[in-house]
Formats: C-alpha cells, structure tokens, sequence
C-alpha cells in the first residue's frame, strides 16, 4: 500500500504550454486600438455546435470565457470578432516559437499545437539552475507577448500535466514537483476518458491517489496501458522524443485581419515579416541573395514577386529598402489577404571586413574590400531598373568571336579568364552588319576564324582590321555570304 | 556714362545667369592632385592639368566609334575600381577589352529613360568611392540635370564622361551655337586625317581651336599607311 514515490534526484525536464498562441500571436501584431477589441476563436464541435476555444485578454474581462458556445458568447459581448481557429497557423507559429528558444535549449521536442517540451538537465549547470534558466527565457522570449505557463518535471509527462494544468513553477525539488502533481484531479492525467472514468468509478480521482497505489496492482486490475502510463509520469520509462531541428528556409505567412489594395499599405507587416526573417538569419549567421514576395487574394491565384539582390544581405533596413525599389514597378491588381515571405538558398555569411583605414586605394586587398559595397550598389539598381539592366562583359573561350564573350549578371568575386592578347575591338555589334567591301580599305588581316563545326554554328570567316570613309577602324569579316561589319575599334 | 554702367549690369546678370563664364588663365586654388592625367601632355595643358576630380566632361561626337574610346583609354587603364558604362552604343567586347589590357570590373547599365538613367547615375557616384570611372551615353540631357549631376560628381569627388552626339549643325568646323550647360569641360572630336579635339568649354581658360590628339597609338597599326610613308 506505501509503495514509494522516488523520483529521480533532479527536474531535467520542462514543459510551455501557451493555451492561448494562436491569438496572443495575432493580436501581438495588432495596433494597440485593434488590441482592445474583443477577440475570439472558434471551432466546430459537431454541426451546429461551435464553442470559443481561445479569447484574447479584452474578451475575458468583457466576461467571455474559453470553452463558451459561439452563440452563449456573441450574445453575451455582441461587439466580439470571431475568426476561425486554424491548427495548422498555431502549429508554424509554434515552430516559430521553437525556433527562437532554440538559440538557449538545444534540446525541444514540439508538441502540437500549443506545447513545447525542453530536456534541460544538460543546461542547468550551463545556466546556474532554474533561476538562471527562467532568467534567460524570459530575456528571449520577451518580444513574445503570449501568455504561457512554463513547469517543470522530473519526467516529460510531469511537467507536460502540470503546464497543462496552470500549476506553473520552476524549481529543481523534485519533492514538490511530486507534490503538485499528486493535487491533481485525474481529469487531467491524459489518460482516455474511458480509463478515467474506471478509475473514478473506483474512487481514485486524483493523480496522487494513482500514485500512490502499487503500479503492479494496477497494472493487474486496469491494463497494461496504466502500468505504462505510471513508468512514464515517473520517469522509468523515457519514450523517445522527436527532437526539433530548425528548417532550412524561412517561410512566414501573415494574415492582415482586414483587405489591403495597395503596395504602401503592405509595407507594415512586411517589415514585421522581414524582421522575423532577420532574427531567422542572425541566428544561423547566414545571408540571402533573393526572397519571394507572396500576396494572397480571395479567390484567385496569389500575386508572386520575386526579389533579388546582387550582394548577400541579412539586415531588415537593407532588405525592406530592396523590396520596396523592386515594389515601385509593381500594382496590386486586387486587395490582398495574406502576405508571405519566402527565403530558400541561403549561403553562409562571408566576412568581407572592410580595412579599418580608409584611403589607401593602391592597397592590394582593396578590390575585395570594395566588393561589398558595390553589390549593394548593383542591388539597388537591379531592384530599380531590372535584373537584366546592370551586366558584366565575361570572355568566354571559344574561337567564334560573338561566342568568344557573354555578357552576365553581375557578381561578386567574378572569375577572370585567360589573357589571349589577339587583336580585337573594343565594340562587338550586337549583329553583324553586311556592308561593301569598296567602302573599306584593309589595314591588317586576313585572320581566318574557321571553327564551331561541333554545334551545327560553324563559322567560317576571314577577318580584316579596316578604314571606312570617315577613317574609323572596324573590324570586317568576309564570308560566304559576303563582307559584314562585326565590330569597332574606337 | 550710364550707358557702360548699365551694360556693365547686364554682363553681370547674365554671368549670375550662368550665360556668360569666367576664364581664368591658371587654376589657382587647384593642386596637381586635383586632376587625374588624360594620358595626353596637349590634352593635360588645355585643361589645367587633366581631367578634373569631382566633374563632368561632355565629348560631343561626330560620329560613334571615331576614337572616343582611345582617347579615354590611357584613364581606363588607371582604373582599379569598376567603370560604369551607361548605355553603350554597341556591345563591350571582353576579348576586346583584354586586348586593351581594361582587366579591371566594368560594369554596364542599360536604362532607356532619361530620368531613371541619371537617378542610377547618381546611385553610382554615392556609391561611397567604390565605382572609378563613369562614361555615359545620354545624347539629350537638360540643364538641371546637367548641374544635378555636376553637383553630385563634385560633392562625392568622382569622374564622369557624357558622350553626346554633335548638335545639330555644330560640327561644321565652324565655330558652334551651342547651349549653356553646367558641364566642366566639353570637347568636340572628330576625325580628319588625324584624330581631332576642339575644347568648346573648359574650366581654366577660354575655347580653344582643334587640335591634333595621337590616339593611334593605342589603336591597331596603319600597315598600309606606313608602307606608303616607307615608300
């Protein structure tokens, strides 16, 4: 009958809980004066029947309550705005949430849609203990006004029950972790309603009542689910956590709460979204070269703007002035509901540290130096003029002379070929243009330019440095299909 | 006696109108430093030094490709940063440029309108010193933009070259109408026989009649011609 509770020597496990996310999330993006509105979520629970499964702060002191039927509460607060609630938004943002803890635990599993569960034994001496630790999330999570309970346990499903529950608290004892739990009701012990309902109809109607009893004794009477159950909340028995590892790419989707018909307007949340995206590239210390734009309408198919930068650029203020120069060139053709960014192909960042002295343009790292800045430039002016408007003349090694040269895209560290000193012009016309031999007088030449036999393009030409009537010098081919104008050397 | 003082008044409007210019024999507040070297001792003369830094210089062109480039070629080659190319007329050829020994970056912009071609204009001059040299074709630029971007180019020390066609009916070798505008320098260059330069504006001094320029040195040999001299 006095089976012993021994718990383990430490609390290595914590649990958040946020029964609120998804709402305290939106209204956090709200303006104060939306923020005093009422505002609830709710769900379908069957046809007909819908209840309120979160309220915002404003809500509950008008009197609404979670859990409340929609109809119970519109009556009770006629000014309060339902939306629906959608899983899989709390789910990302959850994700979210994860991803900034990460830069403090290494170690979180996600449970869905409200809950995460950090394995902090490894930390606390990191930290100095729980006092430590809470400090340190506090910091972090301090531009997350979302109202969460945080618990500590010895086991994952300890403090998962107690965060459950509200009976919020760090301490490294696990004597009172025992404690608070065994106060709780067994309707919150996570067991199928079916099971609870046995155990009650046996008197047992407390999780200490449970525990207290011997788990081999139970294990007979109410299954083996029970006896599992019981090895898990005291931490006998560790099933295996999927433990979170932050995504690759960024990829946030914004709900406006109301239509937005133009550009300008867009610009508020963007700065929220590409703020997040900054807070996502300072943590991994990595830098983008191009994001995507995603305005979301009613009924159609989302408008796609796709942004490039020349140079790799991490910070919100140069990524929010990109964006907007790239935006001048585009109208919204229909007002927006959600607008997402969208980052793949990110690319660690370089250190391109400028010298710390300025002026000394004959140094010889100065053209590395000067790499940063100029990409900044070219992103500005591809974002104003177009990707295709600033380019870079490349030698390409190929005998045909309008092959022997590309013009590409700017980059940086831009690979020089080889130096083949052959006489050639300064000036390639775009297409060559056919001409009269009479109009020129042959200063050098021929050079015969006979190859490209492999691609179906061969070309077969004698080239010539000549003088036009005005004494320009050009450089002229002669083919089979007559004299042609290629090129200019002045 | 009224009568000079009243037209003395009148010169000075039209100098505060910027009609009218102020030669000055020798740049007296300028240093050496202040010029960049053309490449050409005639050229350095006429202009005080060199090109100015922090100016725009307008080459008004006869006809494309007559030499423009091999008169700018000794300040390309001292280039280490990138050169800005706005709206060449032909393609720059890279095996041409190699040839040239111009192995630095160069950058080229394409941007039809005038208005969005001078605002990347000044994006390259606040560049904060990281572009070299800017050449642009901009054949019809007015006089606000003209001081706009003289204005910037000066504020943020850097060299620029407007090539524009010749105006109409300037380019008779005679001595050219043309309209006042806020460029540093402008020539005129044509070919005929020899490379020609004619300064319409400068800085330091007052118009000067054509002269010859050698940029055939730097130009693929005459062969023909200079057997012919050998003969």
């Amino acid at each position: 009958m006095t089976s012993k509770i021994t718990p383990p020597a430490t609390n290595g496990w914590l649990y958040l809980h946020a029964s609120q996310l998804l709402i305290d999330y939106q209204s956090a993006l709200q303006s104060a004066e939306q923020q005093q509105q009422p505002q609830a979520l709710a769900q379908n629970a069957g046809p007909g029947k819908r209840y309120l499964v979160q309220a915002n702060q404003a809500a509950l002191d008008a009197g609404v309550s979670v859990g409340m039927a929609e109809v119970t509460a519109t009556t009770l607060v006629p000014a309060l705005q339902l939306r629906d609630y959608q899983s899989w938004r709390e789910q990302q943002i959850l994700q979210q949430l994860a991803q900034v803890i990460y830069q403090d635990v290494a170690q979180i599993a996600l449970y869905p849609p409200q809950g995460l569960l950090f394995e902090v034994r490894s930390l606390l001496r990191l930290y100095g203990g729980y006092e430590g630790l809470q400090q340190r999330l506090q910091q972090r999570l301090q531009d997350w006004p979302v109202r969460l309970a945080l618990a500590s346990g010895y086991s994952p499903l300890s403090a998962r029950l107690l965060a459950e529950a509200g009976q919020a608290g760090l301490c490294s004892d696990p004597q009172r972790v025992s404690a608070a739990l065994q106060q709780l009701p067994i309707t919150a012990s996570k067991l199928p309603a079916a099971q609870i309902k046995r155990l009650q109809e046996v008197g047992l109607d407390s999780v200490g009542a449970l525990l207290s009893r011997p788990a081999a004794e139970l294990g007979a009477r109410f299954g083996k689910a029970v006896t599992l159950y019981l090895a898990e909340l005291r931490g006998d028995y560790l099933p295996p956590q999927h433990y979170f590892r932050p995504p690759a790419r960024f990829y946030q989707r914004l709900d406006l709460l109301s239509e937005v018909s133009n550009w300008p307007q867009l610009l508020f949340p963007l700065k929220r979204l590409l703020q997040q995206l900054e807070v996502f590239l300072q943590i991994r210390q990595l830098s983008l070269r191009g994001l995507t734009l995603q305005a979301y309408h009613r009924d159609r198919p989302p408008t796609k703007v796709r942004v490039n930068f020349a140079h790799a650029v991490w910070q919100q203020q140069d990524l929010l002035n990109l964006c907007q120069l790239q935006l001048e060139n585009y109208k919204l053709t229909h007002p927006a509901l959600e607008l997402s960014v969208q980052a793949g192909a990110l690319e660690p960042r370089t250190a391109t540290a400028g010298t710390l002295i300025h002026g000394d343009p004959d140094s010889d790292d100065h053209a590395t130096t000067a790499a940063r800045p100029l990409g900044e430039l070219v992103s500005r002016l591809q974002a104003r003029l177009g990707a295709a408007a600033v380019q870079v003349p490349m030698p390409v090694t190929d005998w045909r002379p309008e092959r022997a040269h590309q013009c590409q895209p700017w980059r940086e560290q831009q690979a020089s070929a080889g130096t083949a000193s052959l006489p050639r012009p300064l000036w390639l016309l775009p297409e060559p243009q056919a001409t009269e031999s009479k109009h020129w007088q042959l200063q050098w030449g021929p050079e015969r330019i006979s190859s490209g036999w492999w691609d179906d393009q061969a070309v077969q030409r004698d080239y010539f440095i000549a003088l036009d009537e005005h004494q320009r010098q050009g450089w002229i081919y002669q083919s089979e299909y007559g004299w042609f104008l290629h090129g200019w050397f002045t | 006696m009224a009568q000079p003082l009243q037209k003395l008044q009148n010169l000075q409007e039209l100098v505060s109108k910027g009609w009218v210019w102020q030669g000055q024999q020798a740049p007296l507040h300028k240093q050496a430093s202040d010029f960049i070297d053309s490449g050409w001792p005639e050229l350095n003369e006429a202009l005080g030094g060199g090109w100015l830094r922090g100016s725009v210089n307008e080459l008004q062109i006869e006809r494309p490709f007559s030499g423009e480039l091999a008169l700018l070629l000794p300040v390309l080659r001292q280039q280490r940063q990138p050169v800005v190319w706005l709206n060449p007329p032909a393609e720059l050829y890279a095996p041409g440029l190699q040839h040239q020994q111009l192995t630095g970056t160069q950058l080229l912009i394409r941007e039809s309108d005038t208005l969005r071609a001078v605002w990347a204009l000044e994006q390259c001059l606040q560049a904060g010193g990281q572009v070299g040299l800017i050449i642009a074709w901009l054949p019809d630029l007015s006089a606000p933009l003209v001081r706009r971007l003289q204005q910037c180019a000066e504020r943020h020390q850097q060299l620029v070259f407007i090539m524009a066609g010749a105006m109409a009916g300037t380019m008779a070798r005679a001595q050219p109408q043309i309209e006042a505008r806020a460029y540093v320098n402008r020539l005129q260059v044509w070919r005929d026989g020899d490379f020609q330069i004619r300064i319409l504006k400068r800085r330091y001094g007052w118009p000067l009649p054509p002269f010859p320029c050698a940029i055939d040195q730097y130009l693929p040999t005459r062969r023909r011609s200079q057997a012919k001299v050998l003969a």
